[in-house]
């Protein structure tokens, strides 16, 4: 679509309306083709890549309603309009949920039909301007995961290499100072590689893509497998971890690899903004149609106003440089858009000093909706 | 004396394969380095490697795996271990994961970047 100049595609078997709307709106200066029953109309639309299609619902032969319905499998882009000479209610609504974007009754007077196809314009206008800026927002996006992986994990990860070299005492022997200097080098370099996977696996965050390898997943296994990997952690902070489960919980749909990591999220949370002596505690239950989760501790607690912003990207409690408690904020960032893949929910309720409590329920039957 | 087992690096960052290089060699491996995947196969053609380090991301972000796939594909070559070397475990569009993807990129064992020596080594030594 190049200026105001439209093509316009008018498909109706009575002669007289295909040649008023071309003359009317070729007289604006739109390209007109016209066909004078489904089957041609829809070969037209095909080859011609119309910008509006004006369509009679009742022609005899292929039905206006099935044309429309073809129109918006195809290209549900292209604005549809409908001409009728029986305007009632029922059929205007069938029409409008087969994509039709609006309809003109016959008869009609030039000024109706400019006004209608110039109203549909607009509105193909802006189809147009959103699709352009999804592409662009798309094309920016994968620039930005291959500028992240190479540009800049790639050299990072090239430095380390030679570091672990050097630490390995593959180049010949430094002095026991200026190992400890580069051991420190390695530690830095590879928490920002870790902050950087984390940061691109959020910015590049797919739920369509993570859903096309749903499974049936256990639960209480990826409780079990998460608590055992924090151990350690939980062990040097000396909290204890509890975990209580039925014995018969159903599974859910979903990725082993992205539930573990809210449950290592979560969990580690627990244990890091935490006293010695403390508990985490992990909780697993069936209600109705959901498996919920429950992850509560009872550590530093977080006050109503920061609250409300910790599932918010980069944001933490404690946002100093040198906060005792080391973190990115971006571990509950990436949990709540895991969960929402997963069609699951979660909110935290915490006091002040008391500790903290995270709920997090998923859908037992999850089946992500297709678009398109 | 038995002759030095061969293993051929296939990577576009010189560091890193550098730094990798000194590993292997350190462990009495005979390495070479090809930095693109043309290099790589001629390498391969000139003498069959015992195995193979292969880097996903060269100069298209699937270029590993394409090779991958036509080594494993190919009568004279699938039997030469490949251990995959990633940089990024997942990436939308180049989602990476050895359970799932492992069955069809027929790779013998994966490694991301950077990795410890010790882990390298004790994967190589399994293949060899
Ligand atoms: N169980 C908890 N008890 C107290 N504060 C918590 C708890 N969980 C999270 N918080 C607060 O919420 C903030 C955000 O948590 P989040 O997990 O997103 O990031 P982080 O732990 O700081 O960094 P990382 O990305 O390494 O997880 C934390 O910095 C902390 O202040
Ligand atoms: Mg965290």
């Amino acid at each position: 679509m190049s200026g105001e100049r439209a093509r316009i595609l008018v498909v109706d078997d009575e002669k007289v309306i295909r040649d008023s709307c071309t003359r009317i709106l070729t007289t604006e200066g739109h390209i007109v083709k016209s066909a004078e029953d489904g089957n041609i109309g829809l070969e037209v639309f095909r080859e011609f890549h119309p910008d509006i299609v004006l369509v009679d619902l009742k022609m005899p032969g292929k039905s206006g309603m099935d044309i429309l319905e073809e129109i918006e499998g195809s290209d549900p882009n292209v604005v549809k309009i409908v001409i009728t000479g029986y305007a009632t209610v029922s059929s205007a609504v069938d029409a409008m949920q087969r994509g039709a974007y609006d309809f003109i009754p016959k008869p009609f007077t030039p000024e109706e039909i400019s006004l209608i196809v110039a109203r549909g314009l607009e509105r193909r206008r802006l189809f147009l301007e959103s699709e352009a800026l999804r592409v662009e927002q798309e094309r920016i996006r994968r620039n930005m995961i291959s500028l992240v992986s190479h540009e800049l994990r790639a050299p990072l990860a090239a430095t380390v290499q030679y570091l672990e070299v050097i630490l390995g005492g593959m180049a010949g022997k430094i002095s026991s100072e200026a190992k400890e200097m580069i051991d420190r080098c390695n530690i830095r370099i590879k928490e920002l590689l870790e902050l950087l996977s984390r940061w691109l696996n959020l910015a590049t965050f797919d739920p369509d893509k993570m859903a096309e390898h749903f499974q049936d997943i256990s639960l209480s296994n990826i409780a079990t497998e998460s608590i055992e990997l924090l151990k350690p952690l939980a062990e040097e902070k000396k909290i204890s971890l509890i975990l209580e489960k039925p014995d018969d919980l159903p599974p859910i749909k979903g990725s082993k690899v992205s539930l573990g990591e809210i449950f290592n999220n979560v969990i580690s949370n627990a244990i890091k903004y935490n006293k010695a002596g403390g508990w985490a505690k992990v909780k697993l239950y069936e209600r109705d149609e959901e498996v919920w989760v429950e992850i509560s501790d009872n550590g530093s607690g977080i006050s109503e106003e920061h609250l409300q912003r910790i599932f918010d990207e980069f944001y933490r409690v404690d946002g100093r440089r040198n906060a005792p408690v080391k973190g990115s904020g971006l571990g509950l960032s990436i949990v709540k858009r895991l969960v929402e893949a997963h069609g699951g929910m979660i909110d935290a309720k915490s006091r002040f000093g008391e500790g903290t409590t995270f709920r997090i329920s998923f859908p037992k039957f999850f089946q992500r909706q297709k678009e398109g | 004396m038995t002759q030095k087992k061969r293993i051929l690096i296939v990577d576009d960052d010189p560091d890193f394969a550098a730094a990798i290089q000194k590993i292997l060699t350190s462990a009495d491996y005979h390495v070479d380095v090809a930095g693109n995947v043309n290099d790589g196969m001629k390498a391969i053609k000139e003498e069959i490697p015992d195995l193979i380090l292969l880097d996903v991301m060269m100069e298209r972000y699937d270029d590993g795996f394409n090779m991958c796939y036509d080594l494993k594909h190919d009568d004279r070559y699938r039997g030469i271990p490949i251990i995959i070397v990633t940089a990024v475990t997942e990436v939308t569009g180049l989602k990476f994961d050895p359970q799932t993807d492992g069955e069809y990129l027929e790779a013998d064992d994966y490694v991301q970047k950077p990795i410890s020596p010790e882990a390298l080594l004790t994967k190589v030594a399994r293949l060899i």
